[in-house]
């Protein structure tokens, strides 16, 4: 009599057994302590249960989530050359219009701007092609390119940073996403990525060049009322302070005057009101004694002021650039207070030598008996043809300082004592041998072909993480709980069939995720609750049907035929459009709204297979005794 | 066990009624809206910055207002105490919320961290990692593209529902659906802006199931229409509607009951990141059991009569 049930007992079966088999790497992980996954991970076994282990998403389990953008107009900018004022220009505006209208395509911009301004890009470009429109074409298959070598490049920083599962992805044309699950120090991360890994070497312009240039700007700026605009801008207390330091002024001679100690005229308050209507520019700055030493308060003013085109001109003019320290240091003041100051460093506009040559990078702390004894520093290694450069580099220019830069900030500017020839140094000026680590990662893993700008990032911290995950778990087990006790009593010996159909919905819910890959986050939890709702609707109308049926006089076994078959067409419509919106999201959703709605599709199809499928097998298994005369439901 | 006995309640005449009720609830958001200038929506949309942080001990909000109001980062001074600056959860959390600054400094929701926490130095957990609770900063690039697939995602979703809704059943049910929808929608946006919450990535995620959920409901009753009007072509429209809805009411209350009870539940238990929207979809639930009952069915009844005219 059940002959023409068993096929459909046997494809329940083995659904059951497969999603049992897909879920159990995720029970399996879920049980493991923290050592046995390290011991596991030491042998090399725990990545054939980790790539089919439903993934927790950062919302849940704490994290980092970065979108990178690659910076084309900058790159389009280093591939260029002869560059003139009409190319700089388009270039300009193109960034203009690019934050105005953030939708637009950098290359119908450029498009648009080389046929405006007349440009011929073959000028720019002419190992690109000859038309304009082959050099675009040819551009746009480079930043291509660029992209896939920046994609590589983390990857690689990724992996020597050392964290659990990092995704790197890229995302449409010029970016790409980065999730770091569990990571803890995020600052640390962040730099790691954004860093371009840019080394150059520069010579330091010499203290007269630099005074002169300093006398210049002042003179450009002296009357410019503006000035005081941005200054203000910068910090309000400072003007209130200067009222005070009239008599202690700092005159450019002093500043860089070779008897001055060290931070002896930075005892002045950050502006003096006489000498900022005589030099705007220098009464800003102090003497470090080899670098011009700027208050943390002023470094705002003046990267204002060094991007003005008056003072761009006379920096052109001799041929120099401004670049300021990477980080801020101490100095103390005759008064015994401290003053945080950057250093700024006037530095030849074309670099010695780039990081190109380096071949091996490597964190240590300083030898004993150097100067860096004790401190964290980078050991270079660079090949032939760095270590020819470099020695040529060095050999003439004995006594001067070189800068060593990373990404435009000036790590160190040591002074050249004699030829060196072994193609070997170091970099010092840390932090911490963290950072010392992080940027020997960087070096070894080569620059980017293009700046990276950061435009999206979500931290969410492991204690918030554990707490969503803790909080969100329980209460939708308490709510599932509750339903399936509500079911039971409201259909009896039915609603027990409604409840494994919800259980049996979840599991393969669950098992298809698994199988995916794919990532559970809180909207995706979300969904799970909608699946659940939809599947316990359609029994809820299934049973509605058959209690109708039976209130009509109907045996119990043509009850459960008439109530599946009338109910089918209203759960086939209700469950189709929602499909239909689930697909709809899935398909413009990103991030969260996707992961909603791969659980939501699933979840739906499973849902309706269930009640039309599984469901009424089992009704079918008890209306099939003969001798039933009631139905308990 | 029977909750909804056979019941013959007139649900169509009092569509007068009901279509006055929302028409009030609606004029009542789109007000709110228009005085708010707007739904207020997330960094999501329109970029931002959104730091949430986690003291040892209770903390004063004005106390942190006036700490925030003169920030130093990188030699530019920022005053934020007139920034959104709220309790996340309990009073030991601190959310602020800071719109896009044009060329805002480097690592800027990493500076307003330091800032917090350097300014109660008594008051914070030992270790910045346990300090920050969560950060994110979103470019307004990102989030105008966000805004723009959000846009077409409801439109093609609802285009396409209505195409399949005019072909299983008939075009003025489709209509009654997506006016249902609608009337959902912004019922629920309304009451967020009155309320003053805000509208992020996973309120709209919300916002799709309540209208998952309230099509569903309109169409299983839908489904019960056609079957009726099928079985019995004579009987008035009006009539035939009101039955389906009497018919399938028992069922209506049964799901609308079990699901409320699973996110009410949420609600309650699931933790502050998830409150909000659960209190979406509460919402959505009840509008969306009303809006099938009261809207969509006789607004079906509505257009029928209109033609038969």
């Amino acid at each position: 009599m059940n002959s023409k049930l068993t096929p459909r007992l046997l494809i329940i079966g083995l659904i059951l057994i497969w999603a049992i088999w897909a879920i159990w790497p995720t029970i399996r992980y879920q049980g493991l302590s923290d050592a046995e996954k390290e011991s596991m991970r030491e042998e090399g076994t725990i990545e054939q249960i980790e790539s089919r282990t439903i993934k927790q998403g950062l919302d849940l389990k704490g994290g980092m989530y970065i979108v990178l953008e690659v910076d084309l107009p900058t790159l389009m900018e280093t591939l260029a050359i002869n560059k003139d004022n009409r190319f700089n220009q388009s270039i300009t505006s193109i960034r203009d219009q690019l934050t105005r209208t953030p939708e637009a395509d950098f290359f119908t911009l450029f498009s648009s701007a080389s046929n405006d301004n007349n440009l011929k890009l073959s000028r720019y470009y002419y190992d690109f092609g000859s038309s304009n429109e082959d050099i675009l074409t040819a551009l746009g298959e480079e930043s291509e390119d660029a992209i896939n070598r920046v994609l590589e490049i983390l990857q690689n920083r990724v992996d020597q940073f050392g964290v659990a599962e990092p995704t790197i992805q890229k995302q449409g044309s010029q970016r790409i996403i980065v999730e770091l699950a569990g990571v803890q120090d995020s600052e640390r991360a962040r730099s790691l990525l954004e860093s371009t890994a840019l080394l150059e070497f520069f010579l330091v312009k010499d203290v007269n060049t630099t005074n002169e240039i300093l006398v210049k700007i002042d003179q450009a700026l002296k009357g410019d009322e503006t000035i005081a605009d941005v200054i203000e801008s910068a910090s309000v207390e400072e003007v209130e302070e200067t009222k005070e330091s009239n008599d202690q002024t700092v005159s450019v001679s002093e500043l860089f005057g070779e008897t001055e100690e060290l931070g002896a005229s930075s005892d002045s308050a950050v502006v003096d009101e006489d000498m900022f209507a005589e030099r705007p520019f220098s009464s800003m700055l102090r003497n470090l004694g080899q670098a011009i030493g700027i208050p943390e308060k002023n470094v705002y003013a003046v990267k204002k002021i060094l991007e003005r085109p008056e003072v761009r001109e006379k920096l052109a003019a001799v041929g120099g650039t401004f670049m300021f320290s990477h980080k801020v240091e101490e100095y103390p003041l005759v008064d015994g207070t401290i003053e945080k100051m950057y250093s700024l460093y006037l530095l030849e506009d074309e670099a010695e030598l780039t990081g190109g040559v380096v071949e091996e990078a490597k964190a240590n702390l300083g030898p004993q008996g150097s100067t860096s004894a004790g401190q964290p520093i980078v050991n270079l290694t660079m090949n032939s043809d760095g270590a020819r450069k470099w020695s040529i580099v060095t050999g003439s220019n004995v006594g001067r300082q070189i800068a060593i830069v990373l990404d435009k900030k000036v790590h160190m500017a040591p002074n050249i004592r004699e030829k060196i020839s072994g193609g070997g140094t170091l970099i010092e000026g840390f932090a911490n041998i963290n950072e010392a680590k992080d940027i020997a990662i960087v070096l070894r893993a080569g620059a980017l072909p293009a700046p990276v700008d950061i435009i999206e990032e979500r931290v969410v911290g492991p204690s918030l993480g554990a707490d969503s995950i803790r909080r969100g778990t329980q209460s939708v087990l308490i709510g599932l709980g509750l339903v399936l006790i509500f079911m039971l009593i409201y259909y009896k010996v039915s609603g027990l069939i409604a409840d494994f159909a919800l259980i049996w919905n979840i599991v393969l819910v669950l098992a298809v995720l698994a199988s995916l890959q794919a990532t559970l986050t809180l909207p995706g939890i979300a969904g799970l609750i909608l699946t659940v709702g939809m599947s316990i609707d359609s029994n809820v109308i299934i049973f509605e049907r058959i209690r109708e049926e039976l209130r009509k006089g109907k045996t119990p076994r043509s009850a459960v035929d008439g109530g599946y078959d009338r109910a089918l067409t209203a759960i086939i419509d209700a469950n189709v459009t929602t499909l239909i919106a689930a697909l709809v999201l899935w398909q413009f959703g990103t991030g969260p709204v996707r992961g909603f709605a791969t659980v939501l599709f699933w979840g739906i199809l499973i849902s309706m297979f269930t009640a039309i499928f599984v469901t009424r097998t089992i009704f079918n298994l008890f209306t099939n005794r003969k001798n039933l005369s009631k139905l308990s439901i | 066990m029977r909750i909804i006995q056979e019941t013959n309640i007139d649900f169509i005449r009092q569509r007068k009624v009901s279509f006055i009720l929302s028409a009030f609830v609606i004029l009542a958001g789109i007000i709110s809206l228009v005085i708010n200038g707007g739904p207020k929506l997330s960094i999501d949309f329109k970029g931002g910055t959104l730091v949430s942080v986690q003291y040892t001990e209770a903390m004063d909000v004005t106390t942190v207002r006036t700490a925030m109001g003169n920030v130093n980062i990188d030699g530019q001074s920022f005053d934020f105490s007139r920034e959104e600056i709220k309790h996340f959860g309990g009073p030991s959390a601190i959310l602020i919320r800071v719109p896009h600054i044009e060329g805002a400094p480097q690592n800027f929701a990493q500076k307003i961290v330091d800032h917090l926490y350097s300014a109660f130095p008594e008051k914070v957990p030992e270790s910045k990692t346990d300090f920050i609770l969560g950060k994110g900063t979103v470019s307004p690039k990102i989030g105008s593209e966000l805004s723009g697939k959000a846009v077409m995602a409801i439109i093609s979703a609802l285009g396409l529902i209505l195409l399949y809704i005019s072909i299983r059943f008939e075009f003025r049910f489709a209509l009654g659906a997506i006016a249902a929808l609608v009337h959902d929608v912004l019922i629920t946006l309304g009451l967020f802006s009155l309320l003053g919450y805000e509208i992020s990535l996973p309120i709209i995620a919300a916002f799709l199931t309540i209208v998952g959920y309230s099509l569903n409901d309109t169409i299983v009753i839908f489904d019960r229409i056609r079957e009726n009007a099928k079985a019995s072509k004579r009987e008035a429209y009006h009539g035939v509607v009101n039955r389906s809805i009497n018919d399938s009411l028992s069922r209506t209350v049964v799901t609308s009951l079990t699901t409320f009870l699973v996110i009410f539940i949420l609600w309650l238990f699931g933790g502050e990141v998830i409150h909000n929207f659960a209190l979406a979809m509460i919402i959505g639930v009840i509008v969306g059991t009303y809006s099938s009952i009261y809207i969509a069915s006789p607004i079906v009844v509505q257009l029928h009569e209109n033609a038969a005219k």
